[in-house]
């Protein structure tokens, strides 16, 4: 968890205009009870110890950072260095998080978790602390994404919790979401829902942050220890925003250091079939809070496109608004077939085979390193690892198994 | 004075309960919303919800979910919703009408709302703001429309009163934990919380959310100034949409009727 580098989220939950607790009035209850639990325990002695214990042992933290050499000579400039969130338990940085908040939930009393998930990392990471706190876990997931992450989906299941199939709407993320905020309106009482990003209503957003903030955190020491200096840009993928907003936060005040995040670009930001809401959206309420949206001419939320679906979001963490908003965090977009070549170039140069998600970081180094003489030091942060990712491209490469 | 405040004022005086009914605009069409919203006065209903379809509905259970849905694929927004209502108060300028629906939609209409054309909307219910946060303040402003809060079964005593302060057309007590159409009405609570809520409201208070026969209604009514049916008239609404006759649905709000007065 992050000392504060920021006085953000206001007492509100706003980041500048940006946040809040837009839900129904039976969950707002729910959401002034957890706040309370956080701010009661996020600086206890005993909970911040249990936290940094579980990560170092279950999840096998701090993960490394590591020199990229081919891929810097690849470039020919600047140094490239990896933050391998790829080599956390579970296989990508989602569980950090959700290791923090089966904490506060069993400090809660709850009984039953439930989670929605894109990729399916988070299920599978929401599913991981379930099973070994021995709570009941509902994982809600869109049904085109069943589909496309089947392997995470056996998983989840592997692991003791129920998968739910969700129908409506566009059947991705956002609608497992919304079924997600169903349930929890509904079994409200014992039931704490573990919210896989920077998104939704307060306190959420900044729970997430806190907890994966863990990630920027070692970044520091890495650096100093490493390059004995602090890194020149540290560029991560940015969907709902929480692998690049525990990177980036701690961050914050350290202004030679730019912030990227790189958001799904789809068929290209300029055919309006992406999913990157701060490069091409205007500010809407979905899921809770005010941010940036993807939103048509009618005041509807948009349908999402990228072959990536950890990104395929409308939405984005208010944060991220703020921090686009402010000048501090930079937000660009790569195309799907950026991402694919990134997949198969950073595969083939470092023997590391990244999430799809995390192809887009990597994508747009192309762009990046031009901008950097020999003595830069940049960070990608590998906010997962490839594995489930390998049915979806092989069936793009027209390969069957 | 605006319709919805005068329309209660007066069944307060007459010791009388109100009927809300709720429908989706543009489901399944436009024509047919306009048909049923003079239905529904035709049989008894004293103020009109008037459905704002958005493609997230978070509050709603899969029968008015489906509703937005099929409104959605009409392309049903805001601007056509106004101009439904101009049609009704063409025939009818007595019945109140309430806009309920997602703060996103009202944000993004919002100088249709300031505009309100000759007044023909009375109250805005927004589903997804706190009952503290005024819509005001998120440049939806309009003296003559009112809004209505929420108050769950989870609302701790001090928002209560923060909120029903905050009211200025109805409470909106929300029978349930759940999204809309559950059925699991704990009376015992419903009944203490309506009279706690009655202890600050200013305005009256009407309950929602899984009320489906004529028990709940007659039940809820005893304690409440009103109740509010929407997913039994959205289901009908669903059943019947190929054949477009709605005339069933003007018998089931008759005998709810019946069962308040």
């Amino acid at each position: 968890m992050s000392s504060k580098t920021s006085n953000l989220p206001d007492q509100n939950g706003f980041y500048g205009k940006y946040g809040g607790k837009f839900v129904p009035e039976t969950l707002m209850y729910a959401l002034e009870q957890l706040e309370e639990t956080y701010n009661n325990l996020k600086d206890n002695k005993d909970f911040r110890k249990q936290f940094y214990k579980d990560l170092s042992e279950f999840v096998g933290r701090p993960s490394p950072l590591y020199f990229a050499e081919r891929l810097t000579q690849h470039y020919g400039t600047g140094s490239i260095w990896l933050k391998r969130e790829d080599l956390n338990h579970t296989g990508a940085h989602k569980i950090n998080n959700t290791i923090g908040q089966i904490l506060l939930a069993k400090h809660m009393g709850k009984k039953r978790i439930i989670a929605e998930t894109g990729a399916g990392q988070h299920g599978v990471a929401t599913a991981t602390v379930a099973a070994r706190l021995g709570l009941e876990c509902h994982i809600y997931m869109g049904a085109e994404d069943v589909i496309r992450q089947s392997l995470n989906v056996y998983r989840i299941k592997l692991l003791g919790a129920q998968v739910h199939s969700v129908d409506s709407g566009s059947a991705t993320l956002k609608d497992a979401l919304n079924e997600a905020l169903r349930d929890w309106v509904t079994n409200v009482d014992d039931t704490y829902y573990i919210i896989g990003s920077v998104t939704g209503p307060h306190p959420y957003p900044m729970i997430v942050r806190d907890f994966n903030s863990v990630v920027g955190e070692e970044l520091i020491e890495q650096s100093k220890e490493l390059f004995n200096a602090m890194p020149d840009a540290i560029v991560a993928c940015v969907g709902g925003g929480s692998n690049a907003m525990g990177a980036f936060y701690p961050f914050i005040n350290i202004n030679q250091t730019r912030l990227i995040g790189v958001e799904a670009g789809g068929e290209g930001v300029e055919t309006g079939e992406h999913a990157a809401p701060l490069n091409d959206g205007e500010p809407g309420v979905l899921h809770g809070a005010l941010s940036y949206l993807m939103q048509d001419e009618k005041g509807q939320v948009k349908e999402t496109k990228s072959v990536s679906a950890g990104l395929d979001y409308p939405g984005v963490g208010p944060e991220h608004s703020w921090l686009k908003d402010s000048g501090r965090a930079e937000y660009v977009a790569v195309s799907d077939q950026d991402a694919l070549r990134a997949f198969h170039e950073v595969s083939e140069f470092e023997g590391i085979i990244p999430a799809l998600e995390t192809a887009h970081a990597f994508a747009y180094l192309d762009t990046l390193m031009k901008e950097f003489d020999s003595k830069a030091n940049i960070i990608v942060n590998v906010s997962g690892r490839g594995d489930k990712d390998i049915n979806t491209v092989a069936k793009i490469d027209g390969i069957k198994f | 004075m605006n319709r919805l405040t005068q329309k209660l004022d007066k069944l307060r005086k007459e010791n009388k309960k109100a009927l809300v009914a709720y429908l989706v605009a543009g489901d399944p069409d436009m024509d047919s919303t306009l048909e049923i919203m003079h239905l529904f006065v035709k049989s008894g209903v004293d103020i009109i919800e008037v459905g704002v379809p958005f493609t997230d509905p978070i509050a709603e259970g899969p029968i008015i979910q489906r509703a937005h849905d099929r409104a959605i694929r009409k392309k049903v927004s805001l601007e056509d919703i106004f101009t439904l209502i101009e049609k009704f108060r063409s025939k009818d300028d007595e019945t109140p009408l309430v806009l309920m629906g997602y703060l996103n939609s009202f944000i993004f209409y919002k100088n249709l709302i300031i505009e309100n054309k000759n007044n023909s909307v009375d109250s805005i219910l927004v589903v997804d703001i706190p009952g503290e946060l005024k819509i005001k303040d998120y440049g939806i402003e309009n003296e003559n429309i009112n809004t209505i809060s929420l108050i769950s079964p989870t609302t701790k005593v001090e928002r209560i009163e923060s909120i029903a302060n905050n009211s200025s057309g109805f409470i909106y007590y929300v029978t349930l934990r759940g999204v809309t159409g559950s059925s699991n009405l704990n009376s015992e609570e419903i009944i203490k919380n309506i009279d706690t809520i009655k202890k600050y409201a200013k305005v009256p208070t009407l309950a929602g959310f899984g009320i489906k026969s004529e028990e709940d209604a007659k039940l809820l009514s005893k304690h409440s100034d009103g109740v509010i049916i929407g997913s039994s008239i959205v289901k009908m609404i669903e059943d019947n949409s190929k054949t477009k006759e709605f005339a069933k649905i003007g018998d089931y709000l008759v005998s709810m009727k019946k069962a308040i007065t």
